[in-house]
């Protein structure tokens, strides 16, 4: 019976321990919605929270009346997570959104910016330029720009100097492009370019070719001539000109590799990618220089960004849009060049120049290239099927990026499965 | 002359037989039902609290088109058939899941178990191998795709050694045909997680009944078929149920090792069931189809548990005859 | 039968055998053949630990890596670089509370696995050894429970949780699991379902009621398959962001496994992550999962079952 007694109390005892725990933990963050305090979430890593939460500082500091409570969610898992939080009524005040922007906006969860974009004066053509309108919705906007680069050329000076190709300038075509990269490659040791395996990389040569993934109308055009051409100039590069390491060279030089750690390693000459990859090439020995992208037919070049969205769970949307607005605002984007996170959406700030010579960037680097594509940046098509489309190419493409094929009975197939998913 | 095995699985069976039994039960026999019922009250409490509720909802969100936003839309079986007749990834993942689940199982057990018994032989330095052969269970899965991703590699360590056989080895994670026995050779890696169950049973096996074998003459071999093994099958079954279910739910080794993300890997040539229903249902915002993939997918499961006990009865071997 | 093992086994070693048996600490105890390791034995154990630990050596490698050589992907399986730095940079230069992530680990695998053995043990005993009607379906039901994929259940369960006003707390992490799960449940039954009968029945017969039996008899027999419970339990919940990353918002109240997840985070799909102060992460994760194994083991395994165990001790 003792035995029983002392048992029970153990048992009691974790129990009040637990309950007691909860309870510690409930207390520790300031739930959002009943004190004002604006929940705000955003994807990403150290360099982002730190940039993130430097922002939100400067933003209570400047309007005492506002206090957010800032979420810093792992990128692979932010949209489940948020998902999570709609479906149970709780959602996040502002959040982040990028391509997939669509998705909530076509159900209705996202609140439409335009009336307190008019009341508050905000001038999204003169702040942030082309893009201004980039997150809007059957003529209505849902997201404002918060970070915007275009994708560049990061090449290697040495490699070029060994060959004696010219450094790139927008000015190339794909046929210079391709002239150059077969020049650096040393057969089985160095390439001359990273690849286009990515979304971001061979629909800008199908827009170079004066090709849409999806046109105006919104029905899909992916097996056009002009986007077959770009996709099998891609593959060949690869496979039939061999200036692109193959998928199986690329995974005997380590895990997870491609063109940024490979052209950080010095083994491709030319690499097309984002603003993040300076990070890591700023540690590197790689003697590199940044250029805008090649053209085509035409000059087009995709971008990568995010916005600011006000979600239909906010208790408050104007004081939420009057946080992203400042947010966007020269002072506090200034912050995301300083800490080198990526290319501030604000033009003002874009052309600064805290952002055309950081200090953090190495003597020469050309910033500009930036500013400069910004001209011919193409608009992607950011419908609301924006994952099952993704989900569609890299399903259907996997073998044709591995081994080679044909990019016609490819995309044939794309189109008619794109066909069923776009309504 | 019932055991358990016999009457677990026999739910089908059940309500004639304990029908007839209730009416025999005596006052201990209704004492020990109402202990029965007391004992397993706090899984009951549980599952009455915490799941029956999200698992009538999942069948009732199966039964709509839900983008988990917008009020859910009734569309009756329509997921169902949609699954069943229009969607080719559908049967593909249950395809594939089938060729996982029904080659890493047994062969995880196997290993398993072969593992198990080396273990429990008298080695120097016991306790040391048999941390590094649970190792793989502890490490987090971020490392290990890591790991994996550069031992796959198509000139990979895996590979070096295969070819020290004269094989030429293929490109694993890069080709369709080898992402599957690439997931296959993933698990069979974390089989030693097995041996914590089998070598905590192969130690409660008494140790007359291996001095009884020795005095017939039974040798190493005789001795493990005839004594560790009839003794530990309660404990293989567990794991072979446990294996089933676990494989049939593959997921995260997938979502790891896929190239780029993407969990479909080479032409949808590792899609699988759970995969399939993840990212219908948090990539595309197609929460009702998701849910009725996850039912179809239990169905699939059953099936297999219900065949597993019915074979039971003739290899797994119970001390007591549970009255 | 006193002149059978003379005749099977003659000479000294079966007289030392059977001496051994009643003196455990007996050098010369035989081992029977069943136990006994043969060079093979040795040769296998080692190539397939060496296999299996090859992954451990690539973490610390990796680890130790330089910023340069993460950036490359150039990694070795055999550390070629020592920047015993990182150790220090995961707690500083991530600006995560660290300390907190452990400390906040240890209190939600520690009250997971305390709920999880109390329960188990008693609903797993019920299902092995008592009889009821009903039974059969309730124990199918059980295990049907883990036959549905967690990941659609994830969002019914969240507006469970929120009814409840349990999100932002441990609650949704812990409490379930003092009302025991399918996995332990079954695992305790096959277990005790194996143990011989007549001892609870000898003791049902000295008037010992079923919950004497249970704490009597069954539960001091239980300890291996309860510490195996206790530490699968430890090793899945020190393992889990999942739960973590939908109920907890704040970052003071994130488990450690959360924390190695943002480290592995980046802002856009093509770039990326730290992999060598992941991995520092990684090993920072591992390493009290393989303490608490290899110490852990003792109670698993060398526990003396029934007086007469065969396992070697």
């Amino acid at each position: 019976m003792v035995d029983r007694i002392r048992w029970r109390a153990g048992a009691g005892t974790a129990l009040t321990a637990v309950l007691s725990m909860a309870a510690l933990t409930a207390c520790g963050s300031g739930d959002s919605g009943d004190d004002g305090t604006l929940t705000m979430v955003v994807w990403g890593g150290d360099v982002d929270k730190q940039t993130y939460q430097e922002r939100v500082d400067l933003l209570e500091a400047e309007n005492p009346d506002i206090k957010i409570d800032l979420q810093l969610i792992p990128s692979d898992q932010y949209e489940q997570k948020v998902q999570t939080m709609i479906a149970g009524g709780d959602g996040p005040d502002i959040m982040q959104v990028a391509e997939n922007v669509n998705s909530y906006s076509s159900k209705n969860q996202l609140v439409p910016l335009d009336e307190y974009v008019e009341s508050s004066g905000l001038d999204l053509e003169q702040r942030f330029g082309p893009v201004g309108d980039l997150y809007s919705y059957e003529d209505q906007t849902y997201a404002i720009p918060d970070r915007s680069g275009a994708m560049i050329v990061y090449y290697n000076k040495d490699l070029f100097d060994a060959a004696g190709v010219e450094y790139p300038t927008a000015e190339w075509t794909q046929e210079d492009a391709q002239a150059a990269m077969e020049r650096l490659t040393i057969p089985g040791e160095q390439w001359g370019y990273g690849g286009a395996g990515w979304w971001a990389q061979w629909w800008s040569f199908a827009y170079q070719n004066g090709g849409q993934i999806v046109d105006d109308s919104g029905r899909p055009t992916v097996n056009s001539p002009e986007v077959v051409e770009a996709l099998q100039w891609a593959n060949d590069l690869t496979h039939v000109h061999h200036v692109v390491p193959t998928a199986a060279e690329y995974a005997d030089m380590g895990p997870d590799m491609g063109g940024d750690p490979a052209f950080a390693a010095g083994k491709v000459a030319m690499n097309t990618t984002g603003f993040w990859a300076i990070g890591g090439l700023i540690e590197s020995d790689v003697n590199w220089g940044i250029a805008p992208m090649w053209g085509g037919e035409q000059q087009a070049v995709s971008a990568f960004g995010s916005g600011l969205a006000v979600t239909r769970d906010a208790e408050n949307p104007e004081q939420a849009f009057e946080a992203i607005d400042f947010l966007t605002d020269a002072p506090a984007q200034e912050i995301i060049i300083d800490n080198a996170q990526d290319v501030p959406a604000n033009l003002e700030v874009q052309q600064s120049d805290a952002f055309l010579q950081p200090e953090w960037a190495p003597e020469g680097l050309n910033m500009g290239a930036f500013g400069e594509s910004s001209e011919f940046i193409f608009r992607a098509p950011f419908i609301p099927e924006w994952n099952e489309m993704q989900a569609t190419f890299d399903d259907n493409l996997g073998e044709f990026w591995n081994e080679g094929g044909d990019a016609q009975a490819e995309l044939d197939e794309i189109q008619t499965q794109l066909e069923s998913i776009i309504q | 002359m019932s055991n358990v095995v016999d009457e677990a699985p026999g739910a089908a069976r059940e309500p004639r037989r304990a029908g007839r039994r209730r009416t025999r039960l005596s006052r201990r026999g209704r004492k020990e039902a109402f202990y029965f019922w007391l004992f397993i009250s706090p899984w009951l409490i549980g599952f009455v609290g915490f799941l029956l509720g999200p698992m009538v909802a999942s069948v009732y969100i199966s039964l709509t088109e839900w983008d988990s936003f917008t009020p859910p839309q009734w569309v009756g079986l329509d997921n169902y058939t949609r699954a069943l007749t229009e969607d080719p990834v559908f049967w593909k993942s249950l395809w594939n899941t089938f060729y996982y689940a029904l080659i890493s199982v047994p062969l995880g057990l196997i290993v398993g178990v072969w593992l198990a018994n080396l273990l429990n032989k008298r080695v120097r330095g016991r306790k040391l191998f048999r941390t590094l052969i649970y190792l793989p269970t502890l490490v987090p899965l971020v490392a290990t795709a890591m790991v994996f991703k550069m031992v796959l590699a198509p000139s990979g360590p895996l590979n070096d050694l295969l070819g020290l056989f004269g094989l030429d080895g293929p490109e694993w994670l890069l080709s369709a045909t080898w992402i599957k026995p690439a997931l296959i050779v993933l698990s069979v890696w974390g089989a030693g997680a097995a041996t914590v169950l089998l070598l905590s049973a192969m130690n409660g096996i008494p140790r007359e009944l291996y001095e009884a074998a020795e005095i017939d003459g039974a040798g190493a071999w005789r001795q493990f078929w005839s004594v560790t093994f009839p003794q530990i099958t309660p404990i293989i079954f567990f794991n072979l149920i446990m294996g089933l279910i676990g494989a049939f739910q593959i997921f995260s080794q997938v979502y790891i090792l896929a190239p780029n993300n993407n969990v479909g890997g080479p032409d949808n040539a590792s899609q699988m069931m759970v995969t399939l229903l993840f990212q219908e249902a948090f990539s595309f915002y197609h929460f009702g189809y998701a849910s009725a993939i996850a039912w179809l997918l239990f169905i699939v499961i059953l099936v297999f548990t219900v065949i597993a006990f019915r074979t039971a009865r003739k290899w797994v071997f119970y001390e007591t005859e549970v009255r | 039968m006193a002149i059978a093992p003379q005749a099977a086994a003659p000479g000294p070693a079966a007289e030392a055998d059977r001496k051994g048996r009643r003196d455990d600490g007996d050098a010369a105890k035989r081992t029977l053949s069943a136990f006994k390791a043969s060079p093979a034995t040795y040769a296998v154990l080692i190539v397939v630990s060496a296999l299996l630990f090859v992954p451990f050596v690539l973490m610390v490698s990796i680890s130790l890596a330089s910023d340069q050589t993460s950036a490359e992907n150039a990694f070795t399986i055999i550390p070629g670089e020592f920047e015993w730095s990182n150790f220090a940079d995961v707690f500083t230069a991530t600006g995560l509370p660290v300390g907190r992530f452990v400390l906040n680990s240890v209190l939600i695998a520690t009250l997971s696995a305390v709920g999880q053995v109390l329960s188990s043990s008693l609903v797993g005993y019920a299902f092995a050894r008592l009889r009821a009607p009903g039974k059969g379906v309730m124990f199918m039901i059980v295990l049907a429970t883990m036959m549905i994929p967690a990941q659609i259940t994830m969002i019914p369960q969240f507006l469970l949780f929120k009814e409840l006003g349990w999100v932002n707390t441990y609650l949704p992490l812990i409490v379930p699991n003092f009302f025991s799960n399918a996995f332990n449940v079954f695992l305790v039954r096959q277990f005790v379902s194996r143990l011989p009968s007549e001892l609870d029945e000898a003791a049902q017969v000295d008037g010992l009621g079923y919950f004497g039996v249970y704490r009597r008899i069954i539960l001091p027999m239980m300890w291996p398959i309860l510490t195996a419970i206790a530490i699968f339990t430890l090793t899945f919940a020190w393992g889990d962001f999942m739960g973590p990353l939908i109920y907890l918002n704040s970052e003071e109240s994130m488990p450690l496994a959360l924390g190695l997840q943002y480290m592995t985070s980046t802002s856009n799909a093509m770039q990326l992550p730290p992999w060598n102060l992941v991995m520092v992460g990684s090993i920072i994760l591992t390493l009290p999962m393989i303490a608490i194994y290899y110490l852990g083991q003792k109670y698993l395994y060398e526990m003396n079952l029934q007086g007469g165990s065969a396992g070697v001790k």
